[in-house]
């Protein structure tokens, strides 16, 4: 049996950070329901912040460097994506804005991710569905249709439960349910594969995939 | 081997005096390079194309006709002209025009152009970039090769009856080089033809043009011009030399920490690992050279970056003098003695018209060694 990529990005900047926590919870609970189903499940947690200056760099230059060339290769080659951002100024924070700006636009269509964010208050939790949603949606994802937010309350005691609990549970069904719907990833497509041929090119034929 | 240096034709503050060049003063700057050039013994000068400022070069052919007329065996090139926004009956006219004021001295390097308002401006659209570059070039090469040419297409008037005149020197026209940074569909175009590849090089990781250069050698192979090791490649390159690496480091740094292609990123010392740019002693810079042939293979034309980022004349006219005392006679042998023999060195106009004429079955006439500068000499 193959097993599941999943990559679990967080954008959380403090160390330690909730929005880490949050990326945790929500990869435990995906992963807790394609291991009970029998599927193998390797993770790939990504913390932006560490690649924040080659982030910035790429941006700049145009090419990542090695290893954010790699850490950009893990998120599009994985089977699902679980993206996690701390609420700035209402909006996703700029550094997994940055991020996701250097994914280039065909290569997480129909991939499903599931969405989660963190805020100082729980009136930031729309966030998710006015700025983080829209984002994945043009870039062709299946978004999934929960969206786990979770503010300093839910955080009270130490641990996560209650209603965040219940919902961290239900979008990790939902993210195990879809990528269970798809064959495995075969990783990430090859910028430099030649899709068409001259004959095709010179006759006016769509340079795009073949 | 041909050596030689490109330019964007920037005109940038020399961050350490606040200086900003004039136009004049960059364009005339551009020309003692190329005269400079060929003084040191290199074998190539090629320009940009911009149409916006902070650029100046928007009249390639002026240039180097001008050039032309002040040396005697440097080649001109560019870097690169854009095939998407002229009208490929005016570059076939241009540069057979040029072709002829400069004894043959002239190729052309293909490039799509990166800047999208620089389309409309010429009543074309970014979005077309690939199919104009492929419409064009392959127009391109009926008007300089078929002397009367009907055609029609998509992105130009059509065309009755038209010879584009003058006819290139000889009947040859000038040998094209196709340069592109990430685009595979150059690669293949340029294969398809038969033409050189110019992977730019200088702003990339290593990994990046070597995946582009295998794809056009196998392309190169696939449309029967040869094996894929006789491809015809160039590369960019981008060097700073001192006689001592850390003077080198020290002078290079402030004009790469304020560059305007990745100024205020990578610090120097990253841009320096993930790409070739070298900055340091001339030996540093052949080693670093010639390491470039173990991921793209025999390679024909090496074309350096030398006069950018602000940096004034008086030191370029340096870096030259280093280049073509210390560093390029050392690069000619090494990659002549590394070189198979089936592998072949640049095309020139000499050697297109030897081939063109064995072609036709015929001797050549006349001395070919006073026209183009030979390769690997």
């Amino acid at each position: 049996m193959t097993a599941r990529t999943l990559a679990v990005v967080s954008a959380g900047l403090s160390q330690p950070s909730s929005t880490r926590l949050l990326a945790d919870q929500l990869a435990t609970a995906t992963r807790d329901e394609l291991v009970g189903g029998g599927d193998p499940v390797e993770l790939r947690p990504i913390d932006l912040r560490e690649h924040a200056h080659d982030i910035v760099n790429h941006l700049l230059t145009g090419f990542p460097s090695e290893p954010l060339r790699q850490v950009l290769a893990q998120v599009t080659g994985a089977d699902g994506l679980i993206a996690v951002t701390p609420i700035f100024n209402a909006s996703y924070s700029g550094l997994f804005k940055s991020f996701f700006d250097l994914v280039d636009a065909e290569t997480l269509g129909n991939r499903p991710v599931l969405i989660g964010a963190t805020g100082g208050t729980a009136r930031h939790s729309l966030a998710l569905e006015h700025a983080v949603r829209p984002m994945f949606t043009y870039l062709r994802a299946t978004v999934l249709p929960t969206a786990v937010f979770a503010a300093p309350e839910d955080w009270s005691g130490g641990t996560a439960e209650g209603a965040l609990r219940a919902r961290i549970g239900r979008a990790g069904r939902e993210l195990a349910d879809e990528i269970l719907r798809r064959p495995a990833a075969s990783g990430p497509a090859d910028p430099f594969a030649l899709t068409t041929n001259f004959e095709q090119l010179l006759r006016g034929g769509d340079p795009g995939p073949s | 081997m041909q050596f030689g240096v490109f330019t964007v034709g920037d005109v940038t503050v020399d961050p350490t005096t606040g200086r900003e060049p004039t136009e004049a003063e960059r364009i005339k700057a551009m020309v003692t390079i190329a005269l400079k050039a060929e003084e040191v013994g290199l074998d190539v000068f090629a320009t940009g194309e911009h149409h916006n400022p902070p650029f100046v070069p928007s009249s390639p052919t002026t240039m180097l006709g001008y050039i032309a007329a002040r040396t005697e065996r440097l080649l001109l090139s560019t870097a690169t002209t854009l095939i998407t926004t002229n009208d490929p009956v005016k570059i076939a006219e241009d540069y057979a025009m040029l072709q002829h004021l400069a004894d043959g001295r002239v190729d052309l390097m293909m490039g799509r152009g990166n800047t999208g308002p620089v389309y409309p401006w010429f009543g074309q659209d970014i979005r077309n970039g690939i199919p104009l570059a492929i419409e064009n070039y392959d127009l391109l090469r009926r008007l300089w090769r078929e002397d009367v040419v009907d055609w029609k297409g998509r992105f130009r008037t059509p065309l009755q009856s038209f010879t584009s005149t003058p006819r290139p020197l000889d009947g040859v026209p000038p040998f094209v080089w196709h340069g592109s940074i990430r685009s595979p569909e150059i690669a293949e175009q340029a294969a398809y033809y038969g033409d050189g590849f110019f992977a730019n090089h200088i702003f990339w990781p290593a990994e990046h043009t070597r995946r582009m250069v295998e794809l056009y050698r196998q392309r190169f192979a696939h449309y029967g011009h040869g094996t894929a090791d006789q491809a015809i490649v160039g590369l960019g390159g981008q060097v700073f030399m001192r006689r001592n690496s850390q003077d080198a480091v020290r002078e290079f740094r402030p004009y790469f920490d304020n560059a305007p292609v990745y100024g205020h990123g990578p610090s120097l010392e990253e841009f320096t690992a993930q790409t070739p740019l070298t900055v340091g002693s001339p030996q540093q810079v052949i080693d670093r050279t010639l390491g470039f042939r173990e991921y793209v293979g025999d390679y024909q034309r090496q074309l350096f970056l030398l006069d950018h980022a602000g940096l004034p004349l008086k030191t370029v006219l340096e870096q030259l003098d280093i280049l073509g005392e210390e560093v390029v006679p050392v690069l000619r042998k090494e990659f002549e003695s590394l070189r198979p023999a089936h592998v072949p060195v640049a095309p020139t106009h000499a050697s297109l018209r030897a081939a063109q004429a064995a072609a036709d079955g015929e001797t050549p006439a006349g001395d070919l060694a006073g026209t183009g500068a030979e390769a690997g000499q």
